[in-house]
């Protein structure tokens, strides 16, 4: 039985060898410990109301008044956010659609794989979609938030993460990347950030919201 | 080359699901399922997004001409994501002790508890292994 069992961790070991190095994967999919590493660093919460901030991306995708600055001259809409535990990713999409495509399946599981990992579990996630400074402004705004929003419901639906923990928002081209090169595709990026921690839980006797982080739960 | 790495991958993949309780990561499964059903997805399933209820449905309503390697693959690589969840429901039976003696925590939130689990001296075998499997540490 000992044995058997040592037998199973060594092929466990083996196997996130293999996962780690993976030289069969189409696309060079980070490590679970390299997403970690990069959101593990949580400081202070911050306070983001992103529906409002929705809003704004919307209203200013819209704006094409003569004075509106070019895309590399627009002030960052939500310059806050960039000061936050941040992992830059990129996320293959058919065109014009917020569907991952296979070869980024990877990619996306060992996001699911960091956000149940023992170190980032106190905290909240928020996933910010852009797109690169191509076609019409508005568009982008719309596709970069279902993009955000699909990669939010993989790790609910597929991943079971809970949906309390992830929050999703669009930036179009609003606050490009790499703005010197506004049709770079470092623009097209996901960005998965540490926005906030969960509260302690109240006495045991209260907590019946089960795994799910019992945030503004009154009652 | 790339066919029989793909076929030694997916052997060896299979192995620990075989041979305990051990599960497979969320990031290894979806290799997997790229992997073996990555054409048969864009040909087939265009427009359904990485969803295990819509991508096995999808993929068993067209297995006429789904690929071999695929009909292998799919419900394996499915089932592995279903594994890895189900076993966080394992920690709390496996740590009951442990959460409530050491974490003074409850194991109706166990998540809550993890992050002390992994630090704690005193945890059972049972209980790190029940960690290992939920993708914890």
């Amino acid at each position: 039985m000992r044995t058997f069992r040592k037998m199973a961790l060594l092929a466990g070991g083996l196997l996130l060898l293999m996962g780690i190095k993976s030289p069969a994967s189409a696309q060079n999919a980070p490590s679970r410990d390299d997403i970690v590493a990069k959101l593990d660093k949580y400081q202070a919460d911050q306070e983001l109301d992103v529906a409002a901030l929705r809003q704004q991306v919307t209203e200013r995708s819209k704006m094409r008044g003569k004075n509106e600055p070019t895309p590399q001259k627009r002030p960052p809409i939500v310059p806050e956010i960039t000061k936050l535990p941040t992992f830059n990713v990129d996320i293959v999409f058919d065109v014009d659609t917020p569907i991952v495509q296979p070869e980024s399946y990877q990619t996306v599981g060992r996001i699911a794989d960091a956000m149940v990992y023992a170190s980032l579990l106190p905290y909240n996630f928020l996933i910010v979609g852009h797109i690169e400074a191509n076609g019409k402004r508005e568009a982008n705004a719309i596709l970069s938030q279902r993009r955000a929003d699909a990669i939010r419901e993989i790790m609910v639906n597929t991943f079971k993460i809970s949906a309390k923990r992830i929050q999703a928002v669009g930036l179009g081209e609003e606050q490009l990347l790499d703005s010197a090169r506004p049709n770079a595709p470092a623009n097209n990026q996901i960005q998965i950030m540490t926005l906030s921690k969960i509260p302690e839980s109240e006495p045991p006797a209260v907590a019946a919201a089960a795994k799910k982080p019992a945030a503004k739960k009154k009652k | 080359m790339v066919r029989g790495g793909i076929f030694l991958a997916a052997a060896l993949l299979a192995l620990p699901s075989v041979a305990a309780a051990e599960t497979m990561s969320f990031g290894d499964a979806a290799a997997l399922l790229a992997r073996s059903c990555g054409a048969d997805i864009t040909a087939n399933c265009r427009g359904v997004n990485l969803d295990s209820s819509r991508l096995k449905e999808c993929l068993s309503r067209n297995q006429d001409v789904t690929s071999q390697q695929c009909k292998a693959a799919y419900l394996q690589s499915l089932d592995a994501i279903q594994k890895r969840i189900a076993a966080r429901v394992t920690v709390a039976n496996a740590c009951t002790r442990e959460i409530v003696k050491i974490c003074h925590g409850s194991t109706k939130e166990t998540s809550k508890s993890v992050p002390c689990l992994m630090t704690a001296s005193g945890v059972s075998r049972n209980c790190t292994q029940a960690m290992t499997d939920a993708g914890y540490r």
